[in-house]
């Protein structure tokens, strides 16, 4: 039995809160010990580097125009920042938080505030430079976020499904097909019912049904799970390839023509408030679900009975089955309503956004999504971030590629953008991460 | 544990069953020469090898197929296939399946295949071959290019005749001349109205002088095309040139975003007109840059069917009407005249060599 006690639960397990696991009582040592020496001074290397590339950088190597447009939304809200001037200052305000790091050292829970205004800093510099190179209409902070969350939206409700699976001790490497399945499924309900709810409900069935197949296969046949999701991606791939030549494409009207696509709903008086009005009240019904989704999935992972017994069961099923917990009736439970959150994802991708399905549409944001479930440290909070990054630094590189910087920057380095953000943020925020014990693992083990 | 692998490999066969399902309609579609009988072997096959994106990509690889069909319409005796190819890996082994298989002539749809086809035809000195959008590679091979920036330089003159906010953008699936050729020529179409009306249009998303612009790295998702169509809006753009086969059609669902938002924006669609090819969308489509792929490969195979393999290259241009625009459609009564007028003599400008092109990009004779 590989499965070991859990180190560091995340959450205190109290006795009202259910069955307590004898083996997963963490031992209640909270020691605030300053950081050590040599990972605050790492620390303070790389806001160093940041603080300098924005004064050596995206200040001194500003273009020749010296302002830089912003704009709060659409039309206005407009205002300037002297270029270089910004970026300098910035610069060597980052700077200052970085000697202070490295002669004193923030108190660890200070250091998301730290990253945050570090990374604020230099994504203005970064955007005061890309615009100081021709006159252009200025940035408009607030579709920028809008367009963050459209993109991760898909990602957000991928790694919902991951985590739902993985904390239940399954690994789900199939989001992509469910996905994929889910995308097609909305297309054609919507088509064949004239009606985009009812593609949204089939594309939530069809995400269900294909969590149905992996929990028979992973639980019941206690196939290794990580091959089971590749076979279950190249299943869904071939199944809607196939149905999207002999169907879809034979007879587009009928199979593929759902009446456009969902359309942002503004929630009265709170969609005018600037800047979050758009973000989050003027937003398409699967938007809205997200949203709601990601609390309900934490305060049930976390704040309920249900979920208490889903991550025992994703730790130590022997334990969890001693005292009388179903563990596979909770691990079908979990991949089944993951298989439905990624299916919702799916129809954000085919109604949601363009309307129609189309071959291979997923494109692989599932194994993004996945990546997101893993930066995320298996919490629904840490994917969303994760893949709120992922979304925002995409949305960064499509408004660099409409600017003329004033160095001319290759499209497909600015491609690589969104992944080597996510990578960096991970390797310097998440450092190692644990896995639930008994991810992978067949029960009853052999 | 061998129980356990021996179902995940059935799971696993099952799953590839499936999936080569997916792909028997096409392959299916090509009868084998020679496999029949006598009969067979007066008929001339010509197998195509389509870039990603699939046959109704509403753009190139449709566009091609579709020459191909008329090729067999008019010559019953013509038989003919298409193969997908699911990403740039799929060419060799799909080029050297068609040799394999016998077909007479090998037809490989975009320039992305330039590598896999010059290394399959060289190790097939006698197969015939054609290239969509590329230099002849070897001998044996028969180039289709087509100097879309003429057509995309008519486009960019009307953009900029048509524009009420002063801003017209454009990007590209991938930065590479059959796609950029088209943006040069946009590009360049804007700073002639420039030059020519003293307006002070501005191109977002592409500049020819620096060669760098918007590129989706994609020519599939849509929902990327969707985003950074409306990243250009969103500067200020309020005509939109994709050149990205499908992954363009994200273009349409932004449009319609944009005017569900109460903003008027239009679109050109490139390769096929777009109000035939994407119905859905005409009502944003202004015009389309066109590029006569069916013209150029039906007359390619009827004359190979007929025995006589063409040699060299066809460069399709504003004079052949291997490029041009497509009808204005719904915008038709809102294009004033004069433009109407002022477009045509830019075109027989450019037929007559007194407006040069200087994309270093547009195919060369």
């Amino acid at each position: 039995m590989s499965a070991r006690p859990a180190g560091a639960a995340t959450e205190p397990v109290g006795p009202a809160d259910g069955p307590v696991v004898p083996e997963m009582v963490p031992s209640h040592q909270h020691v605030d010990a300053p950081p050590p020496p040599g990972r605050r001074l790492a620390g303070a290397g790389v806001l160093a580097v940041a603080g300098l590339a924005c004064i050596l950088g995206w200040g001194l190597g500003a273009g020749e125009r010296a302002e830089a447009g912003f704009r709060v939304a659409g039309d206005t809200g407009a205002f300037t920042l002297p270029v270089p001037g910004t970026p300098i200052a910035l610069g060597v305000a980052v700077l200052l938080v970085a000697a202070w790091q490295a002669v004193r050292g923030f108190p660890r829970r200070w250091a998301p505030f730290v990253v945050a205004f570090a990374a604020v800093c230099f994504v203005v510099s970064f955007l005061c430079w890309a615009q100081s190179g021709a006159a252009g209409a200025g940035v408009d902070i607030t579709r920028i976020l809008r367009a963050s969350v459209f993109l991760a939206t898909p990602l957000i409700l991928g790694a919902l499904a991951g985590v739902l699976c993985e904390r239940s001790g399954v690994v789900n490497v199939a989001i992509e097909g469910q996905m994929l399945l889910g995308a097609f499924a909305g297309a054609v309900g919507a088509s064949l019912a004239a009606s985009l709810g009812v593609g949204v409900v089939a594309a939530v069935v069809a995400g269900a049904l294909m969590g149905v197949l992996l929990a028979l296969f992973a639980l019941k046949y206690r196939v290794d799970q990580v091959i089971l999701g590749v076979v279950l991606n190249a299943l869904a791939l071939g199944l809607t390839g196939w149905a999207y030549e002999a169907l879809l494409q034979r007879d587009p009207q009928r199979y593929n023509s759902p009446n456009g696509f969902l359309q942002p709903i503004a929630i009265p008086l709170l969609s005018d408030i600037p800047v979050l009005g758009p973000l989050l009240f003027n937003q398409n019904i699967i938007v809205y679900l997200m949203f709601a989704l990601i609390v309900v999935v934490d305060v049930v992972l976390f704040r309920t009975r249900w979920g208490l017994r889903t991550r025992a069961v994703g730790e130590h099923p022997k334990a969890a089955a001693t005292v009388g917990i179903r563990v596979l009736r909770v691990r079908w439970v979990n991949v089944i309503a993951g298989g439905a959150l990624a299916g919702l994802a799916g129809a954000f991708l085919s109604i949601g956004t363009i309307g129609t399905f189309t071959d291979n549409m997923s494109a692989g944001k599932g194994f993004i999504a996945l990546a997101a479930v893993i930066f995320g440290r298996w919490s629904p909070r840490g994917a969303t971030a994760a893949a709120l990054l992922f979304g925002f630094a995409t949305a960064l590189q499509q408004l660099v590629g409409t600017l003329q910087t004033p160095v001319p920057v290759p499209s497909s380095l600015l491609a690589m953008l969104p992944y080597l953000v996510t990578v960096f943020a991970v390797a310097g925020l998440v450092g190692r991460v644990r896995p639930p014990a008994a991810s992978n693992q067949p029960y009853p083990a052999r | 544990m061998t129980k356990t692998f021996a179902r995940a490999a059935a799971v696993g066969a099952a799953a590839l069953l499936l999936a080569s399902c997916g792909e028997r309609p096409d392959e299916g579609a090509g009868a084998t020469p020679g496999a029949t009988g006598g009969a067979a072997e007066e008929k001339f096959s010509a197998c195509m090898v389509l870039d990603v994106g699939g046959v109704d990509d509403r753009s190139f690889n449709q566009s091609s197929w579709a020459g191909l069909q008329a090729a067999q319409k008019a010559n019953p005796d013509i038989e003919i296939s298409h193969v997908p190819s699911t990403d740039d890996a799929a060419y060799v082994p799909n080029l050297q399946a068609q040799v394999s298989k016998g077909c007479n002539t090998v037809i490989a749809v975009g320039g992305l295949m330039t590598d896999a086809v010059e290394e399959v035809a060289t190790a097939n000195p006698d197969q015939q071959f054609a290239q969509i959008d590329a230099a002849p590679a070897a001998d044996n091979v028969y180039g289709m290019q087509f100097n879309t920036a003429e057509g995309g330089f008519l486009a960019g003159y009307l953009s900029a005749g048509m524009t009420k906010t002063g801003k017209v953008g454009t990007w590209g699936g991938l930065n590479i001349p059959p796609v950029t050729a088209y943006m040069d020529g946009f590009w360049e179409g804007v700073q002639h109205h420039n030059k020519e009306k003293g307006t002070d249009v501005q191109v977002l998303g592409w500049d020819e002088t620096t060669q760098q612009g918007s590129f989706s790295e994609d020519f599939l998702d849509q929902a990327k095309g969707r985003s950074i169509t409306e990243t250009l809006i969103s500067q200020g753009a309020d005509i939109v040139l994709p050149v990205a086969g499908q992954s363009g059609l994200g273009a349409g669902a932004a449009a319609e975003a944009a005017k569900a938002e109460g903003k008027d924006v239009k679109l050109i669609w490139v390769d096929t007109d777009g109000c035939e090819s994407a119905a859905q969308y005409c009502p944003f489509f202004l015009t389309s840059v066109t590029k006569n792929l069916s013209g150029a490969v039906e007359e390619y195979t009827t004359a190979a069917a007929g025995g006589e393999f063409p040699e060299g290259q066809y460069l399709g241009t504003l004079e052949n009407e291997g490029t041009g625009i497509a009808p204005f459609h719904e915008f038709d009564s809102q294009v004033p005249a004069e433009l109407k007028a002022d477009l045509d003599k830019v075109k027989a400008g450019i037929i007559d060599g007194s407006i040069t092109i200087t994309s270093q990009s547009q195919p060369k004779e």
